[in-house]
């Protein structure tokens, strides 16, 4: 499987006559690009915004953030699956992307109505807070979209993601036929036997248990965000968007896992450092021991019967799916394959352990600080004088605890000092924050 | 600081010499100088250090009459006025690990700085490592002379008034105070770094060390469950509907509690659930499924239970730190053991 990777470096966004790249410069039709989102007659009202990094902007509610990618040659889509987008197996040929840029979902729909569980991700284009997070470095076109309210929330889910990817489509059109400044081609070529043999061990939660829903919201796979057993995934398959999804944390929204360091830099090393066979992706969030541990000796056996000498885990969720991730870890060790865990670690208070579940075999643990805002300390975002999407917001749970003060579920003005929301949760390494004792 | 080093050393029946399980028993007792493996301390600590007295306690004595044995161990430290009390080592043996971890709480205490070595799943470091050193070692005493090699230089600088640098860079066990560190190079990078390096056999430190989990002895089982009065606890964030009391749906500072004395069974007309981590509609449809009272209540008409408690108590149990779920768990118990509930049935999710 080989791809050829063309990348459009964005440095500036603009609306104007046609949607159309030059040197940089992205001109968007506005009204063509929501004409094309408004064709889906579940889209109440639509509209888009451009926030620049260093603008005092804050963007709420953001679902997701999606690269630009579209598939030039070869079969498929980019991003297949999802919002019943074709299926056909991607990752050879050529794709396009547009890079240094974000189209934002913004969009009060919540992930599901089936218990307390709500969208909390804001982004501000400037200050300590927006530094935090790699989206404030790009130039972001935020559709801001609100469905038919009659619907029921599992089609809304549906309908906004399929907009923010209309628009995504759109912007992806504008770059089909020129000629890409960068380019870079992806293939797990035969390399010399002596080098160590690696797989990643990419774990995506699955919403399944906690919504009922199999589809609406969540990392996807090709679509999927069910409980299903293992998949092996080439990585051009993700390069080509196999792996994406509106996400609940800022880290493990479609942008992060389709620009996941940890993944970019075991691809690029295949050949010089190891041989990278591949990625497993293991859904979580099972509901018995018996189904975690399953799933945890399964996901071994296959990096086992892959050849794997060595793999690296990553995750994305809470306290439930670390079971089965770290059970992995173990089973792994015990058929010899050597891994590290890349993590973020739970609240210390009163000497408290940080993994939820500390086994002996999990002995190589990078840190990427704590999950929590409040336990990292971050201070509120200040004052904004600008905001994209909804006037107010509400402060719930964690983030209204300890160091933020306040009542559960106040509603503050968006443009005003807001707390964080409650997790921060860096799920790919992005940045340098560790924790140390 | 000037002059000789004074260490009291610390060590149980066995490894003081007085005998082995027969003699746990024996009170905590003071010899001059070094004793046994004190004697290979001495040597590791250097020139200019000296073991002083050596203190030996009965494993028995000190586990079983704590109270007892810290005084006389308090009298002792006064008395010898040491600049560091090292204990143990005490590799995988339990009760003198627990031993030595409380020595050193007692030096501390008198502002005598300590220090002691063990295996990391004794119990002596899984449930006192905090606020105290404890350099890691082996399981048996086959790793005494590297147990002693790493500890010496601490118990060293210790003595002579220095303060330790962190946990990671100086080798004992974590105490329980994870703080935010910038490691100033991105996570991918050193993940990958460590995956190289211990592909290749190379060392490599993991960011995490590992901390066994604290365990918790059980309940002796119910002599007499028909004469036993039975409470019910959920983690499923059960709640009156509509939620009147405003649990949170995450991450509880509180718990509820619930009085259900004049309930048969709970109606999803009453009641409903209210947490992030786990399909709610099932519970709404029948509230029994996170707390099954209607079930009770057929065990106690047919005699099979003394009695159902006339309260329930309810939480979310999701994203709650340790620390808090802890605290909560605690005050479950001690207001359950007041009310003379005999067991209690945990439903999670």
């Amino acid at each position: 499987m080989r791809l050829e990777m063309g990348t459009f470096p964005v440095t500036d966004i603009a609306f104007g006559r046609t949607t159309r790249y030059d040197a940089g410069r992205l001109t968007v039709d506005r009204d063509a690009v929501l004409a094309a989102v408004r064709q889906d007659s579940r889209i109440a009202s639509a509209e888009l915004e451009i926030a620049r990094p260093g603008e005092s902007a804050r963007i709420w509610p953001v679902r997701d953030v999606i690269e630009p990618r579209i598939k030039v040659e070869g079969v498929g889509v980019c991003y297949p699956g999802i919002c019943g987008r074709e299926i056909a197996t991607v990752g050879e040929g050529r794709t396009h992307r547009l890079a240094g840029m974000g189209v934002v979902e913004v969009s009060s729909v919540n992930w599901h109505d089936a218990g307390g569980d709500f969208v909390e991700t804001y982004l501000d284009m400037s200050g300590p807070y927006g530094e935090m997070y790699p989206y404030q470095k790009l130039v972001n076109l935020c559709l801001v979209v609100e469905p038919d309210s009659t619907l029921n929330e599992e089609v809304k889910n549906y309908a906004v993601h399929k907009a923010a990817l209309t628009v995504s489509d759109q912007l992806g059109e504008a770059v089909r036929s020129l000629t890409p400044p960068e380019r870079e081609v992806f293939e797990l070529t035969p390399v010399d036997p002596s080098l160590p043999r690696v797989v990643y061990i990419w774990c995506v939660h699955s919403p399944q248990a906690m919504s009922g829903s199999p589809t609406a919201f969540c990392t996807a796979t090709y679509g999927l965000t069910q409980l299903t057993p293992p998949w092996y995934l080439h990585p051009n398959e993700i390069l080509d968007g196999a792996l994406t999804g509106p996400y609940r944390t800022a880290f493990a929204m479609s942008w992060t896992v389709a620009n996941n360091p940890l993944f970019l830099d075991l691809y690029r090393r295949h050949g010089r450092d190891w041989n990278f066979l591949g990625v497993i992706s293991l859904r979580t969030e099972w509901t018995t021991q018996t189904e975690k541990q399953l799933m945890a000796n399964q996901t071994a056996k296959l990096a086992k019967q892959l050849g794997a000498q060595g793999a690296v885990v990553t995750w994305d969720a809470g306290g439930n799916e670390f079971i089965e991730v770290v059970r992995s870890i173990q089973a792994c060790e015990r058929l010899g394959i050597k891994t590290v865990f890349l993590t973020s670690e739970d609240d210390a208070t009163d000497g408290a352990p940080t993994m939820l579940e500390p086994l002996p075999e999990a002995d190589a643990i990078v840190s990427t600080s704590f999950f929590k805002n409040v336990t990292l300390a971050v201070p509120e975002a200040p004052a904004v004088s600008r905001v994209i999407g909804l006037p107010t917001k509400i402060v719930r749970r964690g983030s209204t605890i300890g160091l933020h003060g306040g009542v559960d579920g106040a509603t503050l003005p968006t443009s005003g000092p807001l707390p964080p929301p409650w997790r921060y949760d860096d799920h790919y390494g992005f940045g340098s924050l560790s924790c140390r004792e | 600081m000037s002059g000789q080093l004074r260490v009291v050393h610390y060590v149980n029946q066995f490894f003081g010499g007085i005998g082995g399980e027969d003699q746990a028993h024996v009170g905590v007792a003071a010899k001059a100088g070094a004793v046994g493996p004190g004697r290979a301390l001495e040597k590791a600590l250097g020139d200019g250090a000296r073991v002083e007295a050596t203190l030996i306690g009965g494993d028995n004595f000190v586990n079983e009459r704590g109270e007892e044995a810290s005084r006389a161990i308090a009298a002792e430290l006064a008395r010898l006025e040491p600049d560091v009390l090292v204990a143990g080592p005490a590799f995988g043996s339990g009760r003198y690990g627990l031993a030595c971890a409380l020595v050193c709480k007692v030096a501390q205490a008198q502002r005598v700085p300590a220090i002691t070595a063990m295996h990391p799943e004794n119990p002596g470091a899984s449930a006192a490592r905090r606020g105290i050193y404890i350099v890691p070692t082996g399981s048996s005493t086959t790793s005494m002379q590297a147990a002693l090699d790493a500890l010496a230089p601490l118990a060293r600088r210790l003595g002579r008034g220095e303060a330790l640098g962190s946990a990671e860079v100086e080798g004992y066990m974590p105490r329980g105070a994870r703080r935010v560190h910038d490691r100033g190079r991105p996570g991918y990078q050193r993940a990958l770094d460590m995956l190289l390096d211990k592909l290749h056999g190379r060392p490599y430190r993991s960011e995490v060390p590992y901390a066994a989990p604290e365990r918790v002895s059980p309940a002796p089982p119910i002599a007499d469950l028909s004469r036993a009065r039975i409470a019910m606890v959920t983690t499923g964030g059960l709640v009156r509907k509509g939620n009147p009391d405003k649990q949170v749906s995450a991450n509880a500072v509180r718990y509820h509690r619930h009085a259900v004395a004049e309930l048969e069974s709970l109606s999803p007309q009453e009641w409903e659930a209210y947490h992030a981590g786990y399909f709610n509609h099932i519970v709404n449809s029948n509230p029994n499924y996170i707390l099954p009272l209607s079930f009770l209540r057929d065990l106690e008409r047919q005699g099979k239970i003394g009695r159902v408690h006339e309260h329930i108590y309810a939480l979310p149990g999701v994203s709650t730190p340790v620390a808090v779920s802890v605290g909560h768990g605690r005050s479950i118990a001690a207001d359950l053991k007041a009310s003379g509930v005999d067991g209690a049935l945990l439903v999670a999710t």
